[in-house]
Protein backbone atom coordinates (compact mmCIF):
# COMPACT_ATOMS: atom_id res chain seq x y z
CA UNK A 1 0.00 0.00 0.00
CA UNK A 2 2.73 2.66 0.72
CA UNK A 3 4.78 1.54 -2.17
CA UNK A 4 1.49 2.50 -4.20
CA UNK A 5 1.35 5.71 -2.75
CA UNK A 6 4.89 6.40 -3.26
CA UNK A 7 5.08 5.09 -6.90
CA UNK A 8 2.04 7.65 -7.44
CA UNK A 9 3.54 10.98 -5.60
CA UNK A 10 6.51 10.01 -8.12
CA UNK A 11 4.87 9.40 -11.49
CA UNK A 12 2.49 12.43 -10.52
CA UNK A 13 5.59 14.33 -9.79
CA UNK A 14 7.35 13.73 -13.12
CA UNK A 15 5.07 14.26 -14.82
CA UNK A 16 4.34 17.95 -13.63
CA UNK A 17 8.15 18.83 -13.30
CA UNK A 18 8.36 17.35 -16.92
CA UNK A 19 5.00 19.72 -17.75
CA UNK A 20 3.66 16.47 -19.35
CA UNK A 21 -0.20 17.72 -17.85
CA UNK A 22 -0.74 20.40 -16.07
CA UNK A 23 -2.67 19.44 -13.54
CA UNK A 24 -3.18 15.81 -11.54
CA UNK A 25 -6.37 14.61 -10.13
CA UNK A 26 -6.18 12.28 -7.54
CA UNK A 27 -7.14 11.02 -3.90
CA UNK A 28 -6.08 12.92 -0.96
CA UNK A 29 -6.88 12.06 2.79
CA UNK A 30 -10.15 13.73 3.76
CA UNK A 31 -11.09 15.16 7.67
CA UNK A 32 -11.87 11.44 8.51
CA UNK A 33 -9.39 8.86 8.74
CA UNK A 34 -11.44 6.99 6.65
CA UNK A 35 -12.53 9.19 4.39
CA UNK A 36 -10.55 10.34 1.07
CA UNK A 37 -11.49 13.31 -0.35
CA UNK A 38 -10.41 14.92 -4.45
CA UNK A 39 -7.43 16.88 -4.73
CA UNK A 40 -6.37 18.74 -8.12
CA UNK A 41 -2.61 19.19 -7.82
CA UNK A 42 -0.96 22.04 -10.06
CA UNK A 43 2.44 21.79 -8.53
CA UNK A 44 5.57 19.14 -7.99
CA UNK A 45 5.41 20.31 -4.60
CA UNK A 46 1.84 19.11 -3.77
CA UNK A 47 2.13 15.77 -5.12
CA UNK A 48 2.78 15.00 -1.17
CA UNK A 49 -0.65 15.11 -0.72
CA UNK A 50 -2.06 12.44 -3.29
CA UNK A 51 -2.67 8.89 -1.33
CA UNK A 52 -4.10 5.16 -1.94
CA UNK A 53 -5.88 2.90 -0.17
CA UNK A 54 -8.94 1.26 0.94
CA UNK A 55 -11.21 4.23 1.40
CA UNK A 56 -10.91 6.00 -2.63
CA UNK A 57 -14.37 5.41 -3.56
CA UNK A 58 -14.73 7.96 -5.48
CA UNK A 59 -14.75 7.99 -9.32
CA UNK A 60 -12.42 10.98 -10.59
CA UNK A 61 -13.10 10.31 -13.85
CA UNK A 62 -16.51 12.69 -13.50
CA UNK A 63 -13.33 15.78 -13.16
CA UNK A 64 -12.01 15.23 -16.37
CA UNK A 65 -15.56 16.94 -17.93
CA UNK A 66 -15.64 19.73 -15.97
CA UNK A 67 -11.30 20.31 -17.33
CA UNK A 68 -12.07 19.52 -20.45
CA UNK A 69 -11.49 23.39 -21.85
CA UNK A 70 -8.85 23.87 -19.94
CA UNK A 71 -5.21 24.69 -21.19
CA UNK A 72 -2.68 21.62 -20.77
CA UNK A 73 -2.74 18.09 -20.03
CA UNK A 74 -4.27 16.25 -17.39
CA UNK A 75 -3.56 12.88 -15.11
CA UNK A 76 -6.36 11.18 -13.39
CA UNK A 77 -5.79 8.19 -10.77
CA UNK A 78 -8.66 6.12 -12.02
CA UNK A 79 -9.63 2.68 -10.03
CA UNK A 80 -10.90 -0.20 -12.71
CA UNK A 81 -14.15 0.74 -12.32
CA UNK A 82 -13.71 4.59 -13.18
CA UNK A 83 -11.39 3.68 -16.20
CA UNK A 84 -14.41 2.27 -17.67
CA UNK A 85 -15.99 6.11 -17.29
CA UNK A 86 -12.69 7.22 -18.97
CA UNK A 87 -13.29 4.97 -22.19
CA UNK A 88 -16.93 6.07 -22.24
CA UNK A 89 -15.74 9.69 -22.16
CA UNK A 90 -13.88 9.12 -24.99
CA UNK A 91 -16.32 7.19 -26.79
CA UNK A 92 -18.48 10.58 -26.15
CA UNK A 93 -16.02 12.92 -27.63
CA UNK A 94 -16.11 14.71 -23.96
CA UNK A 95 -12.58 14.42 -23.85
CA UNK A 96 -9.60 13.91 -26.23
CA UNK A 97 -7.55 11.17 -25.58
CA UNK A 98 -4.36 12.70 -26.19
CA UNK A 99 -5.35 15.56 -23.45
CA UNK A 100 -5.58 12.67 -20.36
CA UNK A 101 -2.61 11.09 -18.68
CA UNK A 102 -4.29 7.97 -17.15
CA UNK A 103 -2.71 6.51 -14.05
CA UNK A 104 -4.70 2.92 -13.45
CA UNK A 105 -4.49 1.71 -9.87
CA UNK A 106 -5.40 -1.98 -9.96
CA UNK A 107 -8.02 -2.28 -6.54
CA UNK A 108 -9.13 -4.93 -4.76
CA UNK A 109 -12.08 -3.45 -3.75
CA UNK A 110 -13.02 -0.14 -1.66
CA UNK A 111 -14.63 -0.46 2.08
CA UNK A 112 -17.48 1.91 3.01
CA UNK A 113 -16.35 4.36 5.22
CA UNK A 114 -19.62 4.70 7.43
CA UNK A 115 -19.27 0.84 8.23
CA UNK A 116 -15.60 1.50 9.08
CA UNK A 117 -15.88 4.56 10.94
CA UNK A 118 -17.95 3.69 13.15
CA UNK A 119 -15.64 1.17 14.64
CA UNK A 120 -12.43 3.62 14.53
CA UNK A 121 -12.46 5.95 17.79
CA UNK A 122 -13.05 9.24 16.71
CA UNK A 123 -10.09 11.50 15.74
CA UNK A 124 -7.85 9.23 15.67
CA UNK A 125 -4.89 9.80 12.81
CA UNK A 126 -3.76 7.22 10.34
CA UNK A 127 -0.76 5.70 10.54
CA UNK A 128 -0.62 2.66 8.22
CA UNK A 129 -3.05 1.04 6.01
CA UNK A 130 -2.31 -2.48 5.28
CA UNK A 131 -4.61 -4.62 2.76
CA UNK A 132 -3.90 -8.08 3.56
CA UNK A 133 -6.26 -9.68 0.49
CA UNK A 134 -9.17 -10.46 2.32
CA UNK A 135 -8.63 -8.44 5.60
CA UNK A 136 -7.36 -4.75 6.17
CA UNK A 137 -5.48 -3.59 9.00
CA UNK A 138 -5.75 0.08 10.02
CA UNK A 139 -2.69 1.53 11.91
CA UNK A 140 -3.67 4.58 14.30
CA UNK A 141 -2.58 6.31 17.00
CA UNK A 142 -5.43 5.46 18.61
CA UNK A 143 -4.50 1.74 18.66
CA UNK A 144 -4.64 -1.22 15.47
CA UNK A 145 -7.91 -1.78 14.13
CA UNK A 146 -8.22 -5.02 11.56
CA UNK A 147 -11.16 -5.22 9.30
CA UNK A 148 -12.79 -8.37 7.02
CA UNK A 149 -13.01 -7.25 4.12
CA UNK A 150 -16.38 -9.09 2.74
CA UNK A 151 -17.98 -7.56 5.54
CA UNK A 152 -17.23 -3.70 5.18
CA UNK A 153 -16.76 -4.02 1.30
CA UNK A 154 -18.83 -1.48 -0.65
CA UNK A 155 -21.98 -2.99 -2.34
CA UNK A 156 -20.84 -2.83 -5.83
CA UNK A 157 -17.00 -3.83 -4.75
CA UNK A 158 -18.54 -7.19 -4.00
CA UNK A 159 -18.81 -7.91 -7.79
CA UNK A 160 -16.48 -6.45 -9.15
CA UNK A 161 -16.07 -6.84 -13.12
CA UNK A 162 -12.47 -4.36 -13.40
CA UNK A 163 -10.47 -4.63 -10.98
CA UNK A 164 -7.83 -3.67 -13.19
CA UNK A 165 -7.73 -0.56 -15.05
CA UNK A 166 -9.21 -1.39 -18.97
CA UNK A 167 -7.80 1.91 -20.18
CA UNK A 168 -4.10 3.29 -18.80
CA UNK A 169 -1.33 4.70 -19.57
CA UNK A 170 1.00 4.05 -16.68
CA UNK A 171 -0.04 1.42 -13.84
CA UNK A 172 0.59 1.32 -10.20
CA UNK A 173 0.34 -1.57 -8.16
CA UNK A 174 -0.15 -5.60 -8.55
CA UNK A 175 -2.84 -6.60 -10.74
CA UNK A 176 -6.60 -8.11 -9.13
CA UNK A 177 -7.92 -11.03 -9.41
CA UNK A 178 -12.17 -10.40 -10.64
CA UNK A 179 -13.90 -12.28 -7.97
CA UNK A 180 -17.59 -13.24 -7.86
CA UNK A 181 -18.99 -11.45 -11.21
CA UNK A 182 -21.00 -14.06 -12.07
CA UNK A 183 -23.13 -13.56 -9.11
CA UNK A 184 -23.60 -9.64 -10.26
CA UNK A 185 -27.32 -9.98 -11.11
CA UNK A 186 -28.26 -11.84 -7.97
CA UNK A 187 -30.27 -8.52 -6.43
CA UNK A 188 -31.94 -7.48 -9.85
CA UNK A 189 -33.26 -11.61 -10.61
CA UNK A 190 -34.61 -11.93 -6.61
CA UNK A 191 -36.61 -8.45 -7.61
CA UNK A 192 -37.53 -9.91 -10.81
CA UNK A 193 -38.54 -12.45 -9.38
CA UNK A 194 -41.39 -10.29 -7.15
CA UNK A 195 -45.03 -9.96 -7.88
CA UNK A 196 -46.38 -6.97 -9.44
CA UNK A 197 -47.42 -5.54 -6.41
CA UNK A 198 -44.44 -6.36 -3.89
CA UNK A 199 -42.39 -4.56 -6.95
CA UNK A 200 -44.77 -1.28 -6.63
CA UNK A 201 -44.54 -1.57 -3.05
CA UNK A 202 -40.36 -2.06 -2.70
CA UNK A 203 -39.86 0.86 -5.33
CA UNK A 204 -42.85 2.87 -3.68
CA UNK A 205 -40.78 2.88 -0.54
CA UNK A 206 -37.47 3.57 -2.42
CA UNK A 207 -38.84 6.38 -4.38
CA UNK A 208 -40.72 8.37 -1.63
CA UNK A 209 -37.42 8.54 0.21
CA UNK A 210 -35.92 10.83 -2.41
CA UNK A 211 -34.74 14.16 -1.47
CA UNK A 212 -34.47 15.54 -5.18
CA UNK A 213 -31.07 16.44 -4.19
CA UNK A 214 -30.00 15.36 -7.95
CA UNK A 215 -26.65 13.63 -6.16
CA UNK A 216 -27.12 10.89 -8.07
CA UNK A 217 -26.99 13.11 -11.51
CA UNK A 218 -24.20 15.61 -10.17
CA UNK A 219 -21.92 12.41 -9.76
CA UNK A 220 -22.59 10.40 -12.53
CA UNK A 221 -19.70 10.30 -15.39
CA UNK A 222 -21.87 9.74 -17.80
CA UNK A 223 -24.14 12.95 -17.30
CA UNK A 224 -22.66 14.71 -19.44
CA UNK A 225 -25.57 16.98 -20.89
CA UNK A 226 -24.78 21.01 -20.35
CA UNK A 227 -28.38 21.52 -19.77
CA UNK A 228 -29.90 18.59 -17.55
CA UNK A 229 -33.04 17.99 -17.95
CA UNK A 230 -34.30 17.95 -14.47
CA UNK A 231 -33.06 21.63 -14.18
CA UNK A 232 -34.77 23.36 -17.62
CA UNK A 233 -37.57 25.51 -16.47
CA UNK A 234 -39.41 25.83 -20.07
CA UNK A 235 -40.16 23.33 -20.83
CA UNK A 236 -40.09 21.24 -17.40
CA UNK A 237 -40.12 18.27 -18.68
CA UNK A 238 -40.14 16.55 -14.53
CA UNK A 239 -41.63 18.74 -12.16
CA UNK A 240 -39.10 19.79 -9.33
CA UNK A 241 -42.05 18.88 -6.29
CA UNK A 242 -41.29 16.18 -3.97
CA UNK A 243 -43.50 13.78 -4.20
CA UNK A 244 -43.43 9.60 -4.92
CA UNK A 245 -45.10 10.42 -8.67
CA UNK A 246 -42.51 13.44 -9.41
CA UNK A 247 -39.96 11.10 -7.83
CA UNK A 248 -40.66 7.83 -9.59
CA UNK A 249 -40.67 9.91 -12.94
CA UNK A 250 -37.70 11.40 -11.86
CA UNK A 251 -35.56 7.95 -10.98
CA UNK A 252 -37.01 6.39 -14.27
CA UNK A 253 -35.73 9.30 -16.62
CA UNK A 254 -32.85 9.31 -14.73
CA UNK A 255 -32.11 5.36 -14.84
CA UNK A 256 -33.38 5.35 -19.06
CA UNK A 257 -31.30 8.41 -20.13
CA UNK A 258 -27.84 6.59 -19.26
CA UNK A 259 -29.59 3.38 -20.45
CA UNK A 260 -27.00 2.05 -22.75
CA UNK A 261 -23.62 4.39 -21.39
CA UNK A 262 -23.79 3.70 -17.38
CA UNK A 263 -20.33 1.96 -16.89
CA UNK A 264 -21.84 0.59 -13.54
CA UNK A 265 -19.29 2.68 -10.85
CA UNK A 266 -22.19 2.52 -8.19
CA UNK A 267 -21.58 5.78 -7.32
CA UNK A 268 -25.21 7.20 -7.75
CA UNK A 269 -25.96 3.99 -5.35
CA UNK A 270 -22.96 5.59 -3.08
CA UNK A 271 -23.70 9.39 -2.63
CA UNK A 272 -27.78 8.93 -2.33
CA UNK A 273 -28.17 10.49 1.38
CA UNK A 274 -31.01 8.90 1.56
CA UNK A 275 -29.94 5.42 0.45
CA UNK A 276 -32.24 4.26 -2.28
CA UNK A 277 -30.22 1.51 -4.34
CA UNK A 278 -30.40 3.01 -7.54
CA UNK A 279 -27.83 0.63 -8.80
CA UNK A 280 -30.63 -1.64 -8.87
CA UNK A 281 -32.25 0.26 -11.38
CA UNK A 282 -28.88 0.86 -13.45
CA UNK A 283 -27.98 -2.92 -13.33
CA UNK A 284 -31.71 -4.18 -14.44
CA UNK A 285 -30.86 -2.15 -17.63
CA UNK A 286 -27.28 -3.92 -17.89
CA UNK A 287 -29.16 -7.06 -17.48
CA UNK A 288 -31.68 -6.41 -20.22
CA UNK A 289 -28.98 -4.97 -22.73
CA UNK A 290 -27.28 -8.13 -22.05
CA UNK A 291 -29.84 -10.30 -22.36
CA UNK A 292 -31.56 -9.17 -25.68
CA UNK A 293 -28.40 -7.18 -27.61
CA UNK A 294 -25.80 -9.30 -25.80
CA UNK A 295 -23.80 -6.30 -24.79
CA UNK A 296 -20.69 -5.95 -22.91
CA UNK A 297 -20.85 -3.68 -19.88
CA UNK A 298 -20.43 0.11 -21.18
CA UNK A 299 -16.84 1.26 -21.49
CA UNK A 300 -15.19 -2.09 -20.94
CA UNK A 301 -13.79 -1.92 -24.39
CA UNK A 302 -12.50 1.25 -26.49
CA UNK A 303 -15.19 2.10 -29.12
CA UNK A 304 -18.38 -0.01 -28.14
CA UNK A 305 -21.24 1.43 -29.83
CA UNK A 306 -24.17 1.28 -27.27
CA UNK A 307 -27.53 -1.19 -29.19
CA UNK A 308 -29.61 1.99 -27.91
CA UNK A 309 -27.36 4.30 -30.11
CA UNK A 310 -27.33 2.30 -33.33
CA UNK A 311 -29.71 0.18 -35.51
CA UNK A 312 -29.12 -3.26 -36.10
CA UNK A 313 -31.25 -5.66 -38.63
CA UNK A 314 -30.91 -8.35 -35.99
CA UNK A 315 -32.31 -6.03 -33.01
CA UNK A 316 -35.08 -7.49 -31.35
CA UNK A 317 -38.99 -6.13 -32.26
CA UNK A 318 -41.19 -7.16 -30.26
CA UNK A 319 -43.18 -4.01 -30.87
CA UNK A 320 -43.36 -4.97 -34.31
CA UNK B 1 -36.45 -1.52 -22.32
CA UNK B 2 -38.34 0.90 -20.84
CA UNK B 3 -41.40 -1.45 -20.86
CA UNK B 4 -39.02 -3.50 -19.09
CA UNK B 5 -38.15 -1.28 -16.76
CA UNK B 6 -41.22 -0.15 -15.92
CA UNK B 7 -42.54 -3.61 -15.29
CA UNK B 8 -39.18 -4.04 -12.91
CA UNK B 9 -40.40 -1.04 -10.99
CA UNK B 10 -44.28 -2.54 -10.25
CA UNK B 11 -46.19 -1.27 -13.43
CA UNK B 12 -48.58 -4.23 -14.13
CA UNK B 13 -47.61 -6.23 -17.29
CA UNK B 14 -49.36 -4.98 -19.62
CA UNK B 15 -49.97 -1.77 -18.69
CA UNK B 16 -47.38 0.23 -21.53
CA UNK B 17 -47.25 -1.47 -24.70
CA UNK B 18 -45.34 0.08 -27.81
CA UNK B 19 -46.26 -1.16 -31.58
CA UNK B 20 -45.12 -0.22 -34.55
CA UNK B 21 -47.42 0.60 -37.22
CA UNK B 22 -47.45 1.82 -40.77
CA UNK B 23 -49.80 4.84 -41.86
CA UNK B 24 -51.31 1.68 -44.54
CA UNK B 25 -52.00 -0.81 -41.99
CA UNK B 26 -55.53 0.53 -40.60
CA UNK B 27 -56.46 -3.23 -40.05
CA UNK B 28 -53.52 -3.65 -37.44
CA UNK B 29 -54.64 -0.62 -35.93
CA UNK B 30 -57.54 -1.23 -35.41
CA UNK B 31 -56.95 -4.66 -33.69
CA UNK B 32 -54.07 -3.45 -31.73
CA UNK B 33 -56.05 -0.88 -30.32
CA UNK B 34 -58.87 -3.19 -29.61
CA UNK B 35 -56.62 -5.66 -27.79
CA UNK B 36 -55.14 -2.87 -26.19
CA UNK B 37 -58.20 -1.27 -24.66
CA UNK B 38 -59.71 -4.43 -23.12
CA UNK B 39 -56.16 -5.13 -21.75
CA UNK B 40 -56.00 -1.67 -20.31
CA UNK B 41 -59.57 -2.32 -18.83
CA UNK B 42 -58.97 -5.66 -17.38
CA UNK B 43 -56.02 -3.91 -15.17
CA UNK B 44 -58.45 -1.32 -14.26
CA UNK B 45 -57.44 2.45 -13.44
CA UNK B 46 -53.84 2.93 -13.02
CA UNK B 47 -52.83 3.65 -9.73
CA UNK B 48 -49.28 4.35 -9.96
CA UNK B 49 -47.48 7.78 -10.45
CA UNK B 50 -51.05 9.54 -10.36
CA UNK B 51 -51.04 13.30 -8.96
CA UNK B 52 -53.69 12.81 -6.57
CA UNK B 53 -51.54 9.97 -4.72
CA UNK B 54 -49.06 12.49 -2.73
Amino acid sequence: MMDVIQQLREQAKKLLEEKKVDLVIGFGQGTELARTTPVFIDSPEGVSKLTWGPFCANNLAKYLTDYKNAPGNIAVVVKGCDSRSINRLLDDNQISRDKVVIIGVPCSGQLEWQKVSAEIKPGASLKEVVDNGDSVSVKTDAGDYKFDKKDYLLHRCLVCENPNPVVSDLTIGKEQPVKNYEDRFAEVQALEQMSTEEKNAYWDKQFSRCLRCYACRNVCSVCTCQTCVFDQMLPMWVSKRTNLSENTAFHLTRAFHVAGRCVDCGECDRVCPMDIPLRKLNQKIHKDLGDLFESPTPGTKPGLVSPLGEFSPGDPEEFM
Amino acid sequence: MLKRLLEYVGFEPGRFQARWISGSEGAKFTTTIKDMTEKIKSLGPNKKMRDDIL
